[in-house]
C-alpha cells in the first residue's frame, strides 16, 4: 500500500505544475527547513574554522614554494592586464560601446549545505521577498557557481554546477571553442562536444558562452584538468577545475538582470 | 497513539539532524543518512508494520528536504523498513553483530536502490562510478555511525527488554 503510494507521489510530482500541491508542500518544508539549516550552520561554523586551522598547519615547505612562484607569476600577470584594462577602456571609448557586462546582483549568505549524498545544491537566505526567481544564475567570488531552484519567500536553493542535472553553456577563452560543462554524481565537472581538432591543454581557462540565455556571456567556470582524446572518438574528454569550492563559500551572488551582448549606444 | 509518539519524535528529530548537522558531517561528499538509521533502528525493535510506516513518513521527509522528485526516498525506506522489520523476532537485545550488520546491508540496498529508482526517473545515474564513490562510502560511514545512533534509539524504545551490551556503550 505504502509502496504504491510512494509510486503515486511519483507519478503526481511530475504531472502537477509549479503550483501543485507537492510543489507547493516542498515549498513549505523548505521554509520549515530554512532556519534549521542556519542554525546548523551557524552552531558547526567554530568547528569548521578549526578543521580549517589545523589542516592548514600541515602545509608543506614545497607547497610554500609553489605558493610564492605562483604568486609572483600572478603578480606580473596582473601588470600585463592592468595595462589591456586601460587600453580596452580607451577603445570602447573610441568605439562607443557600452559595458560588455552589466549585472544587477544580490549577496546572499550560504545557510544550508547538500543536504544529502544524492544533490548537488546549497541553501541561500535570500527569497522570492528579494525578487529572486527560479533560474537566476548565482556566482562566487572566483566564478560561476550555479543557479537558483525552489525559491520559497526567505530562502531559496542553488543547484551547483557540479550537480548532474546541471549543463552550462561554455567555451573555451583561449580558443572560443563551444561545448556544454556537465556536473556528475561524483561532483566532477566535464566539458562535452568540444571536437577532437580543437587544441586543448591543461590550465586553458572555461568561461560562459551566452548560449541558452540562462547565464551571461564570461563567467569564470574554470579551468581544464585534463583533455584525453581516444582514437575513434569526435569529441574530447575534457575534465575541469571548478573555479570556486561550493561547499567552503559563506557568501554568494544572485544575478538578478544581466545584459550579456555588447550594444552600441544611443545615437550611435 | 501513545507507542507511536517515540517513533514521531525520532523521525522529526532525525529530519532536524539530516537538514542542520548531516551536512557538515560529509567526508569528501558523501553525506550520512540519518532517517536510514533511525528507520532500521525503529523497524529492529519494533517489527515490519511500524517499520514500514516509520519508513514511508522518514523517506517522504528525505524527499521533500531534496530537490529532487517526491517520492523515490519514500518508495526505498518503506521497504528497506519493512524488510528489516521482518529480523525483529531474531533480535537478541544484548546482541550488538546482528543490528549492526542489518544496518550496513539496509544501508547498502537502500542506496543502490535509490540510485536505481532516480536513473528510472530521468536522473541519469552512472551506476558503477556511483557504487564506488557515493553507495559503498556512504555505506560504510552510516555504519559507524549506527554505532552511536543504534544503542541510544533502541534502549529509547524497547524499555521493556534492557539491552546490557549496549547499555555499555551508551
Amino acid at each position: 500500500m505504502l509502496v504504491a503510494i510512494s509510486i503515486a507521489l511519483m507519478t503526481v510530482w511530475f504531472r502537477e505544475g509549479d503550483s501543485g500541491p507537492l510543489h507547493r508542500l516542498r515549498r513549505g518544508v523548505q521554509a520549515v527547513a530554512a532556519p534549521v539549516s542556519a542554525t546548523g550552520e551557524w552552531i558547526t561554523r567554530p568547528a569548521r574554522g578549526a578543521l580549517a586551522w589545523a589542516s592548514d598547519l600541515g602545509v608543506s615547505r614545497s607547497r610554500l614554494e609553489d605558493l610564492r612562484a605562483q604568486n609572483e607569476r600572478l603578480r606580473a600577470r596582473v601588470a600585463e592586464l592592468e595595462e589591456a584594462r586601460l587600453e580596452n577602456a580607451r577603445l570602447t571609448e573610441l568605439v562607443g560601446l557600452t559595458k560588455a557586462r552589466e549585472i544587477d546582483s544580490l549577496a546572499a549568505h550560504v545557510i544550508g549545505r547538500p543536504a544529502n549524498a544524492w544533490e548537488g545544491v546549497i541553501t541561500i537566505d535570500r527569497g522570492s521577498d528579494d525578487g529572486l526567481t527560479n533560474g537566476m544564475p548565482v556566482l562566487g567570488p572566483l566564478g560561476l557557481l550555479g543557479q537558483t531552484v525552489e525559491v520559497s519567500p526567505s530562502s531559496a536553493k542553488v543547484r551547483l554546477i557540479t550537480d548532474p542535472r546541471s549543463g552550462v553553456a561554455a567555451m573555451l577563452q583561449a580558443t572560443r571553442a563551444d561545448g556544454i560543462v556537465r556536473g556528475s554524481i561524483d561532483g566532477r565537472l566535464t566539458l562535452d562536444f568540444v571536437s577532437v581538432d580543437e587544441t586543448v591543454t591543461p590550465g586553458d581557462v572555461v568561461i560562459t558562452s551566452g548560449l541558452g540565455g540562462v547565464y551571461p556571456k564570461g563567467i569564470v567556470i574554470g579551468e581544464v584538468q585534463s583533455a584525453d582524446r581516444t582514437p575513434s572518438a569526435l569529441q574530447q574528454l575534457i575534465r575541469i577545475t571548478p573555479a570556486s569550492d561550493p561547499l567552503t563559500l559563506e557568501e554568494v551572488l544572485v544575478v538578478l538582470q544581466s545584459r550579456a551582448t555588447i550594444e552600441p549606444k544611443d545615437g550611435e | 497513539m501513545r507507542r507511536a509518539l517515540p517513533s514521531v519524535v525520532a523521525v522529526l528529530a532525525a529530519a532536524v539532524l539530516q537538514a542542520g548537522l548531516a551536512p557538515h558531517l560529509a567526508i569528501r561528499g558523501v553525506v550520512p543518512n540519518v532517517m536510514l538509521l533511525v528507520v532500521v533502528t525503529i523497524a529492529l525493535v519494533t517489527g515490519p508494520g511500524r517499520g514500514a510506516a516509520v519508513g514511508f513518513a522518514a523517506g517522504l521527509t528525505f524527499d521533500l528536504l531534496g530537490t529532487v522528485a517526491v517520492g523515490p526516498m519514500a518508495l526505498v525506506l518503506t521497504v528497506v523498513g519493512y524488510l528489516a522489520g521482518l529480523l525483529h523476532e531474531a533480535m537478541f537485545a544484548e546482541g550488538w553483530l546482528l543490528p549492526l550488520t542489518v544496518v550496513a546491508v539496509s544501508s547498502l540496498a537502500s542506496e543502490v536502490l535509490y540510485g536505481l529508482v532516480l536513473d528510472l526517473i530521468g536522473f541519469g545515474v552512472a551506476f558503477w562510478a556511483t557504487l564506488v564513490t557515493k553507495m559503498l562510502p556512504a555505506a560504510m560511514y552510516n555504519t559507524v555511525l549506527a554505532l552511536l545512533v543504534y544503542p541510544w534509539l533502541a534502549r529509547l524504545l524497547r524499555r521493556e527488554r534492557p539491552m546490557k551490551t549496549f547499555r555499555r556503550l551508551a
